[in-house]
């Protein structure tokens, strides 16, 4: 074979990743200048520890380079199911509670939902592509109780929210290009097998 | 004949201070002889047979030996040694190598000019992570990452103890914020032929850079004629070449690059100079050594990114 | 027997009591007689006191010192006139002190014990609330009453300038009856047993920040506190972003005071616990002003089913969302409420009432109330001098001649009870528009229509209409879309 034809599925989980990662880096930029605003908006100071607020998907994570694809991808798709969640309850705390005639903020948080929605989407269809099973759809804890939190409690929970998110989008690109390493590594493989 | 059969004591005074030494169990009004490092005191510094030292300085810094009047035995000696407390250090801790490891490197602003020694603890959330020294620089230890993408804060305390006081400094800072690489290796500019205005670049990651296809690095090329002070920039996302399409014809250009993550930290030093001019009909030999008129290995040329002009700004164009 | 001393409770009965010193005190008794009503009556008792009822002036007592025997060892006899005998009332129960957290007001309540007097009685309490463990006292309040012969159960709340959650709040009351025609001493009976509000005692999960979420007026002064854990110290607490001086409550409670807060942003000023070794608690402090007097209030129908009032709010509240604003719009004669919609940027406030079909006068009170007050303006209209129709539509225009042209239009709305007035605009080029005036009788949601003449022939017009009450203008409905139209030529 003249030049290195690669197999279909590498090739459209390539560009899967690519896409993903452009969406991810397009996640974080978007979260960073958004965490900026809510820091603003609700008076906050952003280096205010959050160590005490919890019930959300951390991107810390040990052993990252041991992580096998499934898992990498699974955690991804699993933590931005439930930011798709969690971030509606921000939206909907500042609606109600904060700052509800800030629109132009609110449209800011909803932009970042949609991407959010978007990047599960395509790690879900890259799951399926790379014939990994996909994570069953969990029950989403902290919102059942979010009606009793104190406004207090609410604006640190969604700085914590936007946080995370921005860790996550971060540990997105990296689990994506590492995929994409080894999507790379197993093509070349498959080519000189032949 | 003086007779020494002390084992020697060492003693710390702050410069400026007044000191006062006995002579050992002597009585005030015994008769004695002090020397310092073998030479006679002059009885101008004796209160009794007490030796009173004003205002030390550097300077005083000695052994100093109290001996009997008649029989010469040795009553007393110390070793004399003036310094200051420590300052609050300078303390720096930097990932070159993520996401493997990080780096805390500290010094002190001022000498002390006595022994000092350091404490470093570094915490992670309530995890206290074990900071592993070098032998050389003395004044580095390395942390393993064992979590990553947290957004747990680390705080890094860094504690100095001399005789004569100790000193602390706390850093506290995310992760991703002291990702910094070092800057790209092997530079190379050549003159592309029969192209007057090329010039194509290339270079290596830093060799330290553990894992550059999951943390792909981008770059920041600079460059200039040698005949003009204002440099012109481009940043690229990826690759390690460029090709510079716009350079003066037959100028010759000094070229440098510099590193990032592409998502986090802040982007490395410049890397060292290199110098090249475009292919010109008439050959010309092509110099392509290191020279260094800005070496920028050196922290002094840390790089901060300027704001992007247009490559092709043409009002700065000058004759051509 | 020595030094006796009496004291009443109720001016009914004293109790008296005595000293005695003997050698041996083992086995005494003491024999004490008085005269009521001219008998003489004797009791023996163990303890140096004896009940005794009140006579008139003065009473005699005999008292005897009695050995294990009986045999009396001394005896001295009192004369007791009414005057050296106190009147100190029953010392008062507490029956219960409520908190309530969200008012930081305690709830206190009594009985008088009036039924000890068959007669009414001035009565006079004394309340201390106390604070802390170390029974700070923080306030003492005097409080008046009458006893009526029967048991009155009394209450008197008072409101902290502290969370109640902050520290402990105790509170004991004492009484003084003054009967006039008694001329004994009267005293203050003895406190009540303390009745005690325990502060919130942090659990071991988490530290907390009191009051939580508070809506309050600009320029209150403001306390806050902050309890930690006991491995916890507090490094600092914030309002907004600066420190205030730190108030040790108790061993797990400290505070700060801010006077005279000023509006916050819309989420709300924070304040921040901040705690060592490491954590932050915080609450969100809410400060606005009461609503203005609603300005401008304007009730109008559009098609005489509906009453539609408008207002102008008046200054800004900066108080949102659930602390925003509300309205209730009530009318006094027929006793209904109408509907209110407010907006976030509260100029779209708006209020609708269904028309009465039996009520043409309507007595409207709009009530504005938020979390920290509230206002109203009223209003009285007779609702046909308030009829401001919609804008016309389906305009058309037919021709009838080169001079005449015929125009209908329709209008929504239940204008049977009125007349319409409408004006057409009859415009062409080069020339003044000229305004024709046509009454109707109102129909319900139906077409208009009227006839132009004098027109010229062959000639380009353009219509539009417009249409108001009749009889008691108020407005003028919006015009109607223009329509062009050329008569016929001659």
């Amino acid at each position: 074979m003249a030049s290195a034809e690669r197999p279909p599925v590498i090739l459209r989980s390539l560009d899967l990743c690519s896409r993903a990662i452009r969406l991810a880096r397009k996640i974080r930029s978007d979260v960073v200048s958004l965490l900026d605003s809510y820091v603003e908006r609700q008076g906050l100071d952003k280096n205010i520890s959050l160590d005490g607020v919890d019930s959300m998907p951390t991107a810390a994570v040990e052993h990252w380079s041991e992580l096998t694809e499934a898992e990498r991808l699974g955690n991804n798709l699993k933590a931005y199911r439930i930011f798709q969640t969690l971030l509606a309850e921000v939206l909907e705390d500042q609606r109600t509670h904060l700052t509800p005639t800030d629109t132009n903020f609110h449209e800011s948080i909803q932009s970042v939902m949609l991407q959010v929605s978007a990047l599960a989407s395509q790690l879900e269809e890259l799951l399926m592509l790379l014939e990994h099973s996909v994570p069953a759809r969990e029950e989403v804890e902290g919102t059942a109780d979010s009606t009793s939190r104190s406004m207090f409690e609410k604006k640190l929970r969604g700085l914590k929210v936007l946080q995370e998110l921005a860790q996550w989008s971060v540990r997105s690109v990296k689990d994506l290009h590492h995929v994409t390493k080894h999507s790379h590594s197993s093509s070349t493989v498959h080519v000189s097998h032949q | 004949q003086r007779h020494s059969q002390q084992d020697t004591r060492v003693q710390y005074e702050r410069i400026g201070a007044d000191v006062t030494m006995k002579c050992g169990a002597m009585d005030w009004d015994a008769a004695v002889t002090w020397t310092v490092n073998g030479s006679d005191i002059d009885e101008s510094h004796l209160n009794g047979s007490y030796l009173v030292l004003r205002n030390v300085h550097l300077g005083h810094s000695g052994q100093y030996s109290c001996y009997e009047g008649s029989s010469w035995h040795l009553k007393y000696q110390t070793s004399l040694k003036v310094g200051t407390p420590p300052k609050e250090p300078v303390l720096m801790c930097r990932s070159n190598n993520y996401p493997k490891r990080f780096y805390c490197s500290w010094h002190l602003p001022s000498p002390t000019y006595i022994p000092n020694t350091f404490n470093i603890s570094v915490i992670h959330g309530t995890r206290e992570m074990v900071c592993e020294k070098e032998a050389v620089p003395k004044n580095r230890c390395h942390i393993r990452y064992l979590q990553l993408f947290s957004t747990v804060k680390y705080k890094v305390t860094l504690t100095v103890t001399n005789a004569l006081g100790r000193n602390s400094t706390t850093i506290t800072f995310d992760e991703f914020a002291i990702v910094k690489p070092d800057p790209p290796e092997n530079v190379v500019a050549k003159p592309v032929p029969y192209s007057p205005r090329r010039l194509e670049v290339r270079w290596n990651n830093p060799s330290s850079w553990p894992d550059p296809e999951s943390f792909p690095l981008k770059f920041f090329l600079r460059y200039r004629p040698l005949i003009l002070d204002q440099w012109q920039h481009v940043e690229l996302s990826d690759g390690t070449s460029h090709t510079i399409t716009d350079a003066y014809a037959g100028k010759e250009y000094i070229i440098q690059v510099a590193a990032k993550d592409n998502d986090i930290g802040t982007w490395s030093d410049w890397s060292v100079a290199v110098h090249a001019t475009p292919w010109t009909e008439e050959p010309k030999y092509l110099t392509t050594e290191a020279q260094a008129p800005e070496t920028t290995t050196s922290s002094t040329s840390s790089f901060v990114p300027p704001p992007t002009t247009k490559i092709c700004d043409q009002e700065k164009v000058v004759g051509s | 027997p020595q030094t006796l001393r009496c004291i009443t409770h109720d001016f009914n009965i004293m109790t008296c009591s005595w000293d005695a010193f003997s050698s041996t005190n083992l086995g005494q008794s003491y024999e004490f007689c008085y005269e009521n009503s001219g008998l003489l009556v004797c009791n023996k008792n163990k303890e140096k006191s004896a009940d005794i009822p009140i006579v008139h002036g003065s009473t005699t007592i005999k008292i005897t010192t009695l050995n294990a025997s009986g045999t009396p060892l001394a005896t001295t006899t009192f004369i007791l006139p009414e005057k050296n005998v106190s009147f100190i009332p029953l010392t008062p129960q507490i029956l219960s002190l409520t908190p309530d957290f969200s008012t930081e007001m305690l709830y206190l309540k009594w009985k008088d014990g009036g039924s000890a007097f068959p007669f009414d009685l001035d009565a006079t309490w004394q309340i201390e609330v106390l604070r802390k463990e170390t029974l700070e006292r923080v306030a003492q309040v005097t409080y008046h009453s009458k006893l009526t012969s029967k048991d009155t159960i009394l209450s008197w709340n008072w409101k902290s300038d502290m969370p109640l959650e902050c520290v402990s709040h105790s509170v004991r009351i004492r009484c003084y009856i003054n009967k006039m025609n008694y001329g004994g001493n009267k005293e203050w009976s003895e406190w009540s047993p303390i009745v005690t509000v325990p502060g919130e005692v942090p659990d071991l999960s988490f530290a907390k920040v009191f009051p939580q979420d508070r809506v309050v007026p600009v320029g209150s002064n403001m306390t806050f506190c902050c309890l930690h854990r006991e491995d916890e110290r507090i490094e600092h607490i914030k309002y907004g972003l600066k420190s205030y001086p730190l108030l040790h409550l108790s061993e797990w409670s400290s505070a700060i005071q801010v006077q005279n807060v000023s509006a916050s942003e819309s989420s709300g000023t924070n304040i921040w616990c901040s705690l060592l070794p490491y954590g932050v608690e915080g609450t969100v402090l809410f400060v606005g002003y009461p609503p203005d007097i609603p300005q401008n209030l304007t009730c109008e129908t559009h098609t005489l089913d509906k009453i539609i009032c408008t207002w102008n709010p008046g200054r800004p509240t900066e108080l949102f969302a659930s602390r925003q604003t509300n309205y209730i719009l009530s009318e006094r004669i027929s006793g209904r409420n109408g509907t209110c919609r407010v907006t976030e940027n509260t100029m779209g406030n708006v209020c609708v009432f269904t028309v009465l079909a039996t009520q043409n006068i309507y007595n409207f009170t709009l009530q504005a109330f938020n979390p920290v007050g509230q206002t109203e303006s009223s209003l009285s209209i007779d609702i046909n001098q308030r009829v401001h129709p919609k804008t016309p539509s389906k305009f058309t225009v037919t021709g009838e001649s080169p001079t005449k042209a015929h125009v209908s239009w329709y209008l929504p709305g239940n204008f049977i009870q009125i007349k319409l007035l409408c004006q057409i605009e009859i415009s062409k080029s080069h020339s003044e528009p000229e305004l024709d005036n046509v009454t109707v009788y109102g129909t319900v949601n139906s077409c208009y229509e009227a006839q132009l003449d004098m027109l010229h022939p062959n000639t380009a017009y353009t219509f539009r209409v417009r249409c108001s009450a009749a009889d008691h203008f108020w407005k003028w409905s919006n015009w109607s879309e223009k329509k062009q139209w050329t008569t016929w030529e001659a």
